[in-house]
């Protein structure tokens, strides 16, 4: 287990400098000057001032003597400035970071919720029209795209009903963003469900503890759904990745302050401080989260020893 | 004596093609769904080859009728903010779908299934750095490799197509790469192998061929990703640009008028969901004719 768990975190720690790397190389890979990109939008800045941010950003030198200057800011909590306004960036990340993984957060309990509910009925009532209609609901759901979805639930709920806000940050707003994002990886999630509960109610102890006479809320709970929720308790840590990747469209549908919505704007801006930054951020959440839920995973699962 | 045996293996001599096809096409439509599935991705295309036929407005000049303009006979869908009929657009966007879902996994799935059957076939250190690398990609989501390419690339379509292409090859590598270890230890790899075959014979004639029923349902379920993940990055403006009639930009653009008028993003936003909806029935099919185990 200590072995499994240290292998994780070095196989994490990987990850997240490869991503340094990427990070320091992404500015060279954009066709043509990166420099005069970023501010073409702005007219009034100077050759002498293009030539002065190049050195700021250290453009001007050798790529590795880049990177370790990047690293070694990096490591000391400088991720720089934006290219407009000059405000750390760091802080604009962190700012909005709670607020992505509170939607990610409340997106993943919507989508666990619905998905495997919705899975277990119908393997349950496999073959029966509640699984066919289920099981129809749920290719439905993978195929509509979140935003659309999104942009319906607002329809609806907000403008037509007018029962909750079309936008903002307080928790009343997070109801629509979570339910679109949490609804559309439902659907995924019922449907490995059902495969995976349709393998535990063939198996012989699910017959020998109907054959024992048991109740069958203790044999669907006990010893159905425990079993089942093993291989959907081991995706839960891609489950967050793929919210955490959602949270960046469905953020922007509804003007929901996190990460994403700066990050789309950045790429806008072409503020590629802002970009490399919100890529390490993310990265590194989201590495880091999937080591947690695994290394959770290991504990619950006695079964497993990892060698 | 090597060719002879290559030829054995890969005619099936119990069975005509013409029979074997046929048992396919059957085995495939053997379901409601994959029918559904099926003829929706055939309206599709014969909606993108033959869209100055059906549609009957200009999809990018302005004109078709009054603005904003519900839905009604002469504009089945509608008029945008600029007047013009959105079932033409619509027709027209098509094209722009089927483009974007044949070349974003045209280049997963060669570069994909490429690093799959190297790191598969070679085994060892070129083994350990390809799919260490893959695993790195893995983590990284998606949506975070496509937003990192069109921050580099810039907004376009033809961008956006390559960025979502390039997402998604970790997928493609490791399902070729299991394929490939699954396959390296049958018998007639290794008969192959025994007879001296080369390796480009061996991975191109031998391997690649028996592991192209997983890649081929990997692809078409893979079509709809796509389709998914480029009409996101238009939507979120850092795909096509306006007036292309592409259905994620035609949504964004009426997000504006979103009270005024709900059809020019409901329309779009429909259009995408059947699409996706067709190849996810289809690619289901396949996986139930291909591999009749999975069948439940």
């Amino acid at each position: 287990m200590t072995q499994y768990i240290f292998k994780r975190i070095l196989g994490g720690l990987f990850t997240i400098w490869v991503t340094t790397v990427a990070v320091t190389l992404l500015i060279h890979l954009v066709p043509g000057d990166p420099v005069q990109i970023m501010f073409a939008q702005s007219q009034s800045t100077t050759p002498e001032q293009l030539e002065q941010i190049r050195q700021q950003l250290g453009l001007d030198r050798p790529i590795y003597e880049q990177y370790f200057l990047y690293m070694g800011r990096i490591l000391q909590g400088d991720f720089g400035t934006t290219i407009r306004g000059n405000q750390p960036v760091l802080e604009l990340l962190l700012v909005r970071l709670p607020n992505t993984l509170l939607l990610a957060a409340s997106s993943l309990l919507v989508t666990m919720v619905v998905g495997v509910s919705a899975g277990f009925f119908a393997a349950y009532k496999r073959d029966t029209w509640i699984d066919t209609g289920l099981m129809t609901g749920a290719i439905l759901g993978i195929s509509i795209p979140s935003f659309w979805l999104g942009l319906m639930l607002m329809y609806v709920f907000s403008i037509r009903l007018g029962w909750l806000p079309v936008s903002g940050t307080d928790l009343k707003n997070l109801i629509l963003p979570a339910l679109t994002l949490g609804l559309a990886n439902a659907a995924a999630v019922s449907r490995l469900t059902r495969s995976s509960m349709i393998d535990v109610f063939s198996q012989d102890f699910m017959r020998t503890a109907r054959a024992k006479g048991l109740a069958e809320t203790v044999v669907l709970s006990r010893h159905a759904f425990r079993n089942g929720m093993i291989n959907v308790v081991n995706m839960l840590g891609l489950q967050f990745t793929y919210m955490m990747g959602g949270a960046i469209v469905v953020e922007n549908v509804f003007a929901w302050n996190g990460i994403g919505r700066l990050a789309i704007q950045s790429i806008f801006q072409r503020d590629y401080p802002t970009i490399q930054g919100f890529i390490l951020i993310f990265a590194t959440v989201v590495v880091t989260v999937s080591i947690l839920l695994d290394i959770l995973y290991a504990w619950i699962d006695p079964r497993i020893k990892y060698s | 004596m090597t060719q002879n045996l290559a030829q054995a293996e890969s005619t099936d001599i119990l069975e005509p093609r013409s029979r074997r096809t046929h048992r396919f096409f059957k085995d495939l439509l053997r379901t409601q769904s994959a029918k559904l599935g099926a003829a929706i991705c055939l309206v599709l295309v014969l909606m993108a080859v033959f869209a100055p036929l059906i549609a009957p407005y200009d999809p990018i000049n302005m004109g078709a009728g009054q603005a904003l303009t519900p839905p009604n006979l002469a504009h089945w869908f509608g008029t945008d903010e600029l007047g013009r009929d959105l079932f033409s657009r619509i027709v027209y966007g098509s094209r722009l779908t089927l483009q974007v879902g044949a070349i974003a996994v045209g280049i997963s799935m060669t570069a994909g299934v490429l690093i799959g059957l190297v790191a598969g076939y070679a085994g060892g250190w070129i083994e350990a750095i390809l799919m260490r690398m893959v695993d790195v990609l893995f983590s990284f989501t998606e949506t975070l490799i496509a937003l990192a390419a069109v921050a580099v690339l810039g907004p376009s379509l033809t961008n956006a197509m390559i960025a979502v292409g390039i997402s998604s090859i970790p997928f493609y590598a490791r399902i070729t790469y299991g394929a490939v270890l699954v396959e390296k230890n049958k018998e007639y790899f290794k008969a192959a192998q025994a007879v001296g075959a080369r390796h480009q014979r061996l991975i191109f004639r031998h391997i690649l061929p028996n592991i192209l029923s997983p890649i081929i349902v990997v692809a078409t379920l893979g079509v709809s990703i796509a389709v998914l993940s480029a009409s996101a990055l238009s939507f979120l403006g850092l795909g096509a640009q306006p007036p292309s009639p592409e259905w994620g930009a035609t949504l964004a653009a009426g997000r504006d008028y979103f009270k005024r008028a709900p059809w020019i993003t409901t329309f779009p936003g429909l259009a995408i969901a059947i699409t996706v909806l067709g190849f996810n029935l289809l690619g289901d099919g396949l996986r139930e004719a291909l591999d009749p185990q999975q069948r439940r």
